[in-house]
């Protein structure tokens, strides 16, 4: 009888596809140590770790709440932006280099840009103190921009929301591209880098950072949405009758959820912005930013967290298989000329549709919980409204 | 014809027909099709191949771009959009599920530019169509041509809808799909050709687009907003609206960005794409369901006297 039972959980344990999943991450990840040597590794690690946040951030949205946020790329922009035009301009001003509206002019850039770096490497203090500032104005920005799309948020329906956001999100983009004030327009805007203090292990520094906040965002979203804000989360999503006739303001905690949701993907895209050290404003197309990560999120399991680190983790790893397999593998599209990274494009879309029809709860589907504990429960039953029954 | 009213009609034209597709497809499978930007794409690459390759004017390759995007249309009903209308699938799922399908025809697309670069010796990814335009009572001929297209095609749609038992069947099954199936209507078939017919609108529309903007393997792509502006513009619940909608649209964008640049300056130009989005918000704001609330087509049905009939 119980080696039965052993059994059968061994065989569950097989055919579970969340210990599936992080067997095979495991193995993709050793394989590129082995192959491939520690820094594609740790390019792995900062994609996934940028993408997790903002996937992590869309499903408190989409996945908790039930908001269409086809929008994405608003709060990435937002904090992109913000990083890549505010803190700069500060430093510059202290320093007495041209803070103004010529600080994104390339010219410019190129003048200023080495400077402000060079001072942020010679003081641990500053480089801290210009980190933090960079992560506050990225998370304020993000706010603010959440705020402003639940405006219509509280109006607007499921598609319609759907569509605004996205169409809004393109906006931004064009804004960024042609007013030069903001992140230089065509040409790139330079960050000044804190990391540069860490000399020759800059690299291993700014990916441990970002690794970090994301496990830090992980743990932080798993609290709240085992907390009563997270039920009520849920309870919109499901029901937003029922919500609001048990007492919960829907439109207090559709606000509460862009915001919180915008501002971790604003910083995602802070993060993203300082370690690359440049923004480019037709890098953050919706393609990238809005796309991928619902592509990240269905195969993860909507609604849950720790799903949303597998889906990253997995197609993180399956695109850099493509990319750094596509003499070996797909050297024969070279032929016709075609380059194999369009590949990726592919994977994608299929990747979409083959979630939505043969896995449509993700690799980790959402746990139903019980709002209390079992033994709450029938303590409860036996006390008094079970006693009635019986 | 001032040059902008020109280019401005043959776009308007264009998104005309792309955002009735949308809404054809919305009105009939309840489904947000985000792969009308990479059909719009195709749509573009039939009739560019054509006049490269085959030769003759553009128009002679518009029926083939009709056809193949029925054809991209026909492919997603059966392999997507069917199966999840069997199991009831909500809406999102049945918008993000056409986005999949549109990344895989876009690296398809991507894909074929590199074969026509390489293999081919072409320039596909920065097409100006209009040189392969000839000249009619002294304009381009697409100014003239492209809108009567679109009426023509509208006209004919119209007259399937109203005239044919198929299109009578198409219109029970869209006004309620219970009803037409008690009554023997197979509601397979009808959104079967909803498919067709959106589709071949979706690349008839990135055909016609291409005679008025640069063509590039992203401009389904980028055009795609405006599209569900004029959709969503049009309310989403008549395809005379939708229709009405993409014009709009399409016509306030240029409009607009002429007369704005006339008071502000050129800088403008780089914001075009503001002024129909700031429509759309507009309209949503104060109609929080597009102008599904006015009764549009109530409106025009009356303007021209006529009264019944179903609403489509």
């Amino acid at each position: 009888m119980k080696s039965q039972s052993t059994q059968r959980n061994l065989k569950s344990l097989l055919l579970n596809s969340e210990i599936l999943a992080v067997v095979a991450i495991l193995m993709a990840l050793t394989f590129f140590l082995t192959t491939r040597g520690l820094p594609m590794v740790l390019t792995i690690l900062v994609d996934f770790a940028v993408f997790a946040i903002i996937t992590m951030s869309l499903n408190l949205e989409t996945g908790f709440t039930g908001i269409p946020q086809f929008g994405r790329v608003l709060a990435v922009i937002a904090g992109a932006f913000a990083v890549g035009a505010i803190p700069g301009r500060l430093l510059a001003a202290l320093m007495g280099l041209p803070a103004g509206l010529n600080y994104t002019i390339d010219t410019v850039q190129f003048q200023v840009s080495p400077e402000l770096t060079a001072a942020l490497s010679g003081s641990w203090m500053l480089s801290l103190l210009f980190l933090f500032i960079c992560l506050v104005i990225a998370a304020l920005s993000g706010a603010g921009i959440g705020w402003l799309t639940s405006r219509p948020a509280i109006r607007l329906r499921e598609a319609y929301l759907g569509i605004s956001l996205l169409a809004f999100g393109d906006f931004l983009m064009w804004v960024g591209h042609n007013w030069v004030p903001l992140v230089g327009g065509s040409t790139s805007v330079f960050v000044p880098d804190p990391f540069r203090i860490f000399g020759g292990a800059r690299f291993e520094a700014v990916v441990i950072a970002i690794f970090l906040a994301a496990l830090l965002v992980y743990a932080y979203l798993n609290r709240l949405t085992v907390s009563p804000f997270g039920r009520a989360l849920k309870m919109v999503r499901d029901n937003e009758v029922s919500a609001s006739a048990a007492g919960k303001d829907i439109v207090k905690i559709r606000t509460q959820s862009l915001v919180i949701g915008s501002m971790l993907a604003a910083i995602a895209g802070g993060l993203y912005v300082i370690y690359t050290g440049t923004v480019t404003a037709m890098g953050y197309s919706r393609l990238v930013w809005t796309f991928w990560p619902w592509a990240f999120m269905m195969l993860g399991g909507i609604g849950s967290t720790a799903g949303m680190l597998l889906g990253v983790m997995v197609l993180t790893i399956m695109r850099t298989l493509i990319t750094v397999y596509r003499f070996e593998v797909f050297g024969f599209l070279m032929a016709w000329g075609i380059n194999p990274l369009w590949l990726e494009f592919t994977l994608m879309g299929a990747v979409i549709i083959g979630v939505i029809l043969f896995l449509p709860h993700g690799l980790v589907p959402e746990k139903v919980q019980s709002i209390l504990p079992a033994s709450r429960v029938n303590s409860i039953l036996s006390k008094g409204f079970g006693a009635k029954l019986q | 014809m001032a040059p902008w009213l020109a280019t401005g009609l043959i776009y308007a034209s264009a998104l005309a027909l792309a955002a009735g597709g949308i809404t054809l497809l919305y009105m009939s499978t309840r489904t947000f099709n985000f792969a009308h930007a990479s059909m719009a794409t195709i749509g573009f690459y039939v009739i560019y191949t054509g006049s490269v390759l085959g030769g003759g004017t553009p128009y002679r390759y518009f029926p083939l771009a009709f056809l193949i995007g029925g054809l991209l249309g026909v492919i997603c009903y059966y392999g997507l959009n069917r199966p999840l209308l069997k199991r009831r699938a909500v809406e999102i799922t049945l918008m993000m599920s056409t986005l999949g399908y549109d990344l895989i025809l876009l690296s398809v697309i991507q894909m074929y530019c590199d074969y026509l670069t390489f293999s081919r010796r072409l320039f596909p990814r920065r097409v100006s169509m209009s040189i392969y335009d000839f000249e009619l009572l002294g304009v381009s001929a697409a100014t003239i041509i492209l809108p009567l297209v679109a009426i023509v095609f509208l006209t004919a749609l119209h007259l399937f809808l109203v005239k044919t038992r198929f299109g009578v069947a198409m219109r029970a099954t869209i006004e309620n799909p219970v009803l037409a199936g008690a009554s023997g209507i197979n509601a397979d078939r009808v959104y079967m050709l909803a498919w067709v017919i959106g589709g071949g609108m979706a690349a008839l529309g990135g055909a016609a687009m291409s005679m008025a903007i640069t063509g590039t393997p992203v401009l389904g792509m980028n055009s795609i907003p405006f599209m569900f502006a004029g959709a969503i513009f049009g309310g989403l619940h008549s395809l005379y609206g939708g229709i009405l909608g993409g014009f709009v649209i399409g016509m306030t964008e240029y409009a607009g960005v002429f007369y704005l640049s006339q008071i502000f300056g050129p800088w403008v130009l780089g914001y075009r794409m503001g002024i129909p989005l700031l429509l759309m918000a507009a309209t949503l704001l104060i109609f929080p369901r597009g102008l599904a609330g006015i009764p549009w087509a109530a409106l025009v049905r009356n303007l021209f006297g006529k009264k019944g009939g179903i609403r489509v």
